[in-house]
């Protein structure tokens, strides 16, 4: 899976994937929608597949001594190895606003959503979404990503402002504490996100699997 | 037995559909692989590389059934066209270091030899090849893992005469060396000089699959060049 995966990183990927990553600095933007942080990273790794299926990555990879399902594997493992380099930086970024920055004035009064481990679990929820719509979307022709891309972007769109504004719902505005107040809440969200992420991202695996197999290229 | 047994290959799209046909390719023997342009004849290599699905037929490389030892059989096979370029932007060197890990039977003495041969320099990108060296850049590729068949489609369409020259040595070079291959080409002049087996397909059948002599036996008037025998014989077809 390591010869793969530099597969991906070396021949395959657009440089944009990389710096895209940089998007989850908006984690300490103050007043802005942050979970579009995770939206960017998955915009970061669209310009990939665009890169790819000009350089013909996919017929290249087919005729290498791999299975049809290791082509496969290695888009996902790739994307899944961007996703968790952003996941990190903003975990840590997440951390730095959770405690020494957890009483800053700029961010108590933002009306968006606050950065703590319920953000974490959203940004993962995007980033399943990413993998689902638009890798799965891919993967049903192997060529076309146009539809999937949209798919996404309304999808993403939802999740992110559902994550924005969620705890303006009466009973939930627990959701956006500061610190490590309500750990337990923010903990499980984080872990639903985690759950989800991974659901999300071996079922739309294994469907693209199967998709693949079938693929006239 | 050959090294590649094709038999009664069938592959249905809306509107094309091919049928029955059976192939061998053998060790040391170059087999030209002819027929119009939509014949059937990238269909037919895309169908023995398992890129696109057949509905029917058996496709065996070293006796081993092609589905279920797809990876270890590409290890013994390279491919290689004059249509498609991998990775424009990329430098050679970097498309082969990645290609290299790919393959245990890598032979590096190979790739700095053919890297000679064709005086292809690592520094470049494809985008900035010229069509023939592109085909080069490819083999170069297909070669260096020690393929015992290789499989080009259309190598030569689009090069000038004198690669075209060029590459037709490079394949009797691979063909004293035991490597089979097999040459898909609407140029049956570039066959002239090197094929040793026909395989001629028309509109998605079988026309012949025989040795060169024997083709020319069987179709030739007067020493018929193969151009002149295909000629004559997609004229006949047409006002059958």
């Amino acid at each position: 899976m390591l010869k793969l995966l530099n597969k991906e990183i070396k021949l395959s990927a657009s440089k944009l994937s990389f710096l895209f990553i940089a998007f989850a600095a908006l984690t300490m933007a103050p007043g802005y929608p942050i979970l579009l942080g995770a939206f960017f990273i998955s915009f970061g790794l669209f310009q990939s597949f665009q890169h790819a299926r000009e350089a013909n990555d996919i017929v290249y990879s087919a005729l290498l001594p791999i299975s049809k399902a290791d082509v496969v594997k290695s888009k996902y493992v790739f994307c899944v190895f961007i996703e968790l380099l952003g996941f990190l930086l903003m975990a840590a970024l997440t951390l730095v606003r959770m405690t020494l920055l957890k009483d800053a004035a700029v961010y108590r009064e933002n009306v968006l959503m606050n950065a703590n481990l319920v953000f974490l679990g959203f940004a993962l929820l995007i980033f399943g979404i990413f993998n689902s719509v638009f890798i799965g979307g891919f993967f049903k022709t192997a060529y076309y990503f146009g539809k999937p891309f949209i798919f996404f972007i309304v999808t993403a769109f939802i999740a992110v402002c559902a994550g924005e504004a969620i705890h303006h719902v009466p009973g939930l505005e627990a959701v956006n504490s500061f610190g490590f107040e309500v750990l337990p809440l923010q903990a499980a969200v984080l872990i639903s996100g985690a759950v989800i992420y991974a659901a999300l991202t071996i079922l739309s695996m294994r469907a693209s699997i199967k998709s693949f197999e079938k693929i006239d290229l | 037995m050959g090294v590649a047994e094709i038999r009664g290959l069938c592959k249905e799209y809306p509107a094309f559909k091919l049928r029955d046909v059976s192939f061998d390719l053998n060790s040391g023997r170059i087999s030209g692989f002819i027929g119009r342009n939509g014949a059937g004849k990238t269909t037919t290599i895309k169908s023995i590389l398992n890129l696109v699905h057949p509905s029917d037929g058996e496709i065996r490389y070293f006796g081993l059934p092609l589905l279920g030892n797809e990876a270890e059989i590409k290890k013994r096979i390279g491919y290689s066209t004059g249509a498609v370029n991998y990775y424009p932007r990329k430098k050679l060197r970097d498309v082969a270091a990645v290609t290299r890990s790919f393959y245990p039977n890598w032979d590096e003495a190979a790739y700095e030899e053919y890297l000679k041969l064709f005086r292809l320099d690592e520094q470049k990108s494809p985008s900035e090849l010229s069509e023939g060296m592109k085909v080069k850049c490819n083999l170069l590729l297909a070669l260096s893992h020690g393929a015992e068949i290789l499989i080009l489609d259309e190598p030569t369409s689009g090069l000038d005469p004198f690669s075209r020259d060029e590459l037709t040595d490079i394949f009797l070079m691979l063909k004293e060396r035991g490597t089979a291959v097999l040459f898909s080409t609407h140029i049956t002049s570039d066959l002239e000089k090197c094929a040793d087996d026909i395989i001629y397909i028309r509109e998605g059948r079988m026309i012949a699959a025989s040795t060169v002599e024997a083709f020319r036996g069987y179709y030739s008037n007067y020493g018929d060049t193969l151009e002149a025998i295909m000629l004559r014989l997609e004229r006949e077809a047409r006002y059958a």
